[in-house]
């Protein structure tokens, strides 16, 4: 049991909370209040400090990927098309624990593909901490990995295989799904189920690497009459395609802008997020880039560069909790600080979006102190 | 006669022990000309910096724009002449591309100087140099060149040669390589000065202004590479800094004692076995604290160059003051580079590499350069 007493609590959903106490116990957050009873509990003062929600990196390579070794854990690349793969069976938590992104406030990360396949698995969503397995998976098949960049076509273009260029990737997404679609149901293959039930029954949503601007389109474009929520993951230039993202309300994870100069290669109009937040569509962050993974650091730079362009810092808030909860459709759990949820909280010293100052002071994951 | 007079603002001098105070800075002809309080200069034109920081243009000691270029689907480089695990004579001005995007994002983030590095692909990976970030021909840009011998150990260069199954394919066939070059070109010299005349050789000259200690080794090492790196250069009393040096909190002690110099960074990469196990921003508020001359570096375009405000933000996240992080992108590189009388400080003299800044850099994530101004001349205004 602990009691987190009299911080300023950013919920997650854009409402902030002045000396708000926060009551824990098995796990979760029991209560919240102002001058909360809780005898018996050990208290952790935050009195001065900021109370956010783990944050959630919605796409993570680094967990899944299995350093060291030949081939990583998280791209199957015997065929482009593998929705069946499952990402819960590639997690490694040594990996994961190596990369201390609670140190960050990351308490959850969605491990993904790479962008290596045009459906690449199902993303594993899972707690940072150092815990047992058994407690730090969230959810597992969380959302189908999906990829049309580049990426696709120089793996699988060096063995002359389809897809080699970016019109054979398309032809291959929409190939995938009408095979699936005609098969009868008793003999379609557990690809064809899994691709049913995303694109069908909408069980997870659909998180697809595209970058330029005529990838983004063009899956834009595909996508167009189909049901299930469609979010793009990188999205460098995604400011060049606000209107066709504005008009089917579709997410974005925006990759590692830092990496590689994305900013300075693709133009980047950061400042366009606040057009796409004013309409409703959901932003997130992720620490990777072309599908794989650079430090935690990052994470928080990505926001910070969305502070810089002009989105208000309580927006990036969300971004960084509420919104990737609800893609990986985990939102019941993680991602507000409200009660009966986990208690998963980062408590900083400062505002991470608005000061470089900010430390993480604790660390809590499913009730226990961390750090 | 062109003079500027820039007024009210709180200016940053870097010069060692003074406080950061409010002031006018007269610029004539691109040069710093008066650095107080008051200045008249009824002539010149005015720009109004109240409110407003003024700083030194920030420089990034090691970067390779416009020698790799991953504008296009596929990464272009020319960074690396991995024909040779000794290739020291390679000239990195011949391979940069003065137009490259980044080029200008560098600038409009009060970027002015850079050293520009050969990537880490041979063991004497080519000749660095200085240069502004704006400008047309990039000889004309280059303030210094060459400005450090490139040099790589562990497993850049270790991967290049051992596909080849050639020489160095280990950490002690890279000593080795480092040792012997090194051996050689001591010779070389020796042979020179003994007025003996030895058949030229261009990788030989092109590390000969390290071993008269004209320029410095930069060596990219990592983790326990170092030992090697400062084992080696101590022996050729050669000045070096270490450049990346994730993991240098482990070898502080052996770091202070050889007098080099450090170039940290890239910061954001992911922890693995290896090279990368060991990602200690904290070292650099450990450097600083026991007198080492540590800059942060971006490795751009490997990261942006706008991330130098993130890279100085996780310092001062780490515990290093605002005031001291500011000095890891000014005066500290441009003393390793031995150019302190020109850039990385606001002194009379000096290029007027200046920049406007609105808010703490490093330190207020939504601070941001309102003008830059490289050789007098502003070049950016927001």
């Amino acid at each position: 049991m602990y009691l987190v007493k009299n911080g300023t609590v950013h919920v997650g959903n854009g409402t902030v909370l002045s000396g708000f106490d926060i009551f824990i116990e098995d796990g979760l957050i029991k209560d919240m209040g102002k001058e909360l009873d809780a005898q018996g509990a050990e208290v952790i003062d935050a009195g001065g400090l900021e109370v956010f929600p783990g944050f959630i990196d919605p796409v993570s390579g680094i967990g899944a990927m299995g350093i060291p070794s030949k081939y990583p854990d998280n791209g199957e690349y015997s065929d482009p098309v593998t929705p069946e793969m499952n990402l819960k069976y590639s997690i490694d938590p040594d990996e994961v624990n190596a990369q201390e992104f609670y140190k960050s406030g990351i308490t959850a990360i969605g491990l993904a593909p790479t962008n290596v396949n045009v459906m690449g698995g199902q993303i594993a969503v899972c707690k940072t901490a150092p815990q047992r397995m058994g407690k730090r998976l969230v959810k597992e098949r969380a959302g189908l990995k999906c990829s049309v960049t580049s990426a696709v076509k120089r793996f699988y273009g060096e063995a002359h295989r389809l897809p080699m260029t970016k019109m054979g990737i398309f032809h291959l997404f929409q190939e995938s799904l009408r095979k699936a679609r005609s098969t009868p149901e008793n003999e379609r293959t557990e690809g064809q189920r899994t691709i049913i039930d995303v694109f069908d029954r909408q069980s997870m949503q659909v998180f697809c690497a595209a970058s330029s601007k005529n990838e983004i389109d063009g899956i834009l474009h595909l996508m167009r009459d189909e049901k299930v929520q469609l979010n793009l993951v990188d999205g460098f230039c995604f400011a060049d395609s606000v209107r066709e993202l504005k008009e089917q309300k579709t997410g974005l994870i925006l990759g590692n802008v830092n990496e590689m100069s994305q900013i300075a290669k693709n133009g980047m109009d950061i400042s366009k997020l606040t057009e796409l937040v004013e309409n409703g569509n959901r932003i997130a962050f992720t620490n990777s880039n072309g599908g794989f993974s650079e430090g935690r650091e990052v994470f928080l730079w990505s926001a910070i560069e969305a502070y810089r362009a002009g989105v208000p810092a309580e927006e990036v808030v969300k971004m960084m909790s509420l919104y990737p909860a609800e893609m990986l459709g985990v939102s019941d759990r993680i991602g507000t600080l409200e009660t009966g949820k986990d208690a998963d909280l980062s408590i900083f010293t400062a505002h991470p979006v608005t000061t470089y100052a900010a430390r993480v002071k604790h660390s809590i994951v499913n009730g226990e102190v961390i750090f | 006669m062109s003079r500027k007079l820039i007024t009210g603002g709180t200016l940053y001098t870097m010069a060692d022990g003074d406080d950061i105070f409010e002031g006018d800075i007269l610029v004539e002809d691109g040069k710093i000309k008066e650095v107080g309080e008051h200045i008249r200069a009824e002539d010149a034109e005015v720009i109004d910096a109240s409110g407003f920081c003024v700083m030194p243009g920030l420089i990034d000691a090691h970067s390779h724009i416009g020698l790799f270029d991953f504008n296009h689907d596929k990464a272009v480089d020319d960074a690396n002449e991995m024909t040779d695990p000794v290739s020291a004579a390679m000239d990195a001005r011949y391979s940069v591309n003065p137009k490259a995007r980044e080029l200008k994002a560098a600038y409009e983030h009060g970027i002015t100087s850079m050293l520009f590095t050969p990537g880490s692909g041979d063991v004497f990976c080519g000749q660095a140099f200085v240069a502004k970030t704006y400008g047309d021909n990039i000889f004309d840009m280059t303030i210094k060149a060459p400005a450090a011998v490139k040099i790589a150990l562990g497993g850049n260069p270790k991967n290049t040669f051992g596909d080849q199954k050639r020489l160095p394919m280990t950490r002690m066939g890279v000593a080795h390589v480092l040792w012997d070059t090194f051996r050689k070109a001591k010779d070389y010299l020796d042979k020179k000065e003994r007025g003996e005349e030895p058949e030229y050789d261009a990788n030989m000259e092109a590390v000969i202004p390290a071993l008269k200690r004209e320029i410095p080794c930069k060596i990219h090492c990592t983790q326990y590479d170092m030992l090697t790196a400062i084992e080696v250069a101590k022996a050729y009393n050669v000045r070096f800094s270490l450049e990346h040096a994730w993991g240098a909190a482990d070898y502080l002690e052996e770091i202070i004692e050889s007098g080099c110099d450090i170039c940290y960074g890239p910061i954001a990469t992911y922890r693995a076995p290896g090279e990368r196990r060991k990602v200690d921003v904290e070292a650099v508020k450990l450097l600083d604290d026991r007198g080492v001359n540590v800059a942060l570096i971006t490795d751009s375009p490997i990261l942006s160059e706008e991330s130098l405000y993130h890279h100085m933000g996780e310092a001062v996240r780490e515990g290093v003051s605002h005031e001291r992080v500011v000095r890891m992108v000014t005066v500290n590189p441009a003393l390793q580079l031995g150019l302190d009388g020109r850039i990385g400080r606001l002194a009379p003299g000096g290029d007027a590499d200046i920049i406007l800044v609105k808010g703490k850099l490093g330190l207020d994530t939504d601070a941001r350069v309102i003008q830059t101004m490289i050789d007098g001349n502003v070049v950016y205004k927001a």
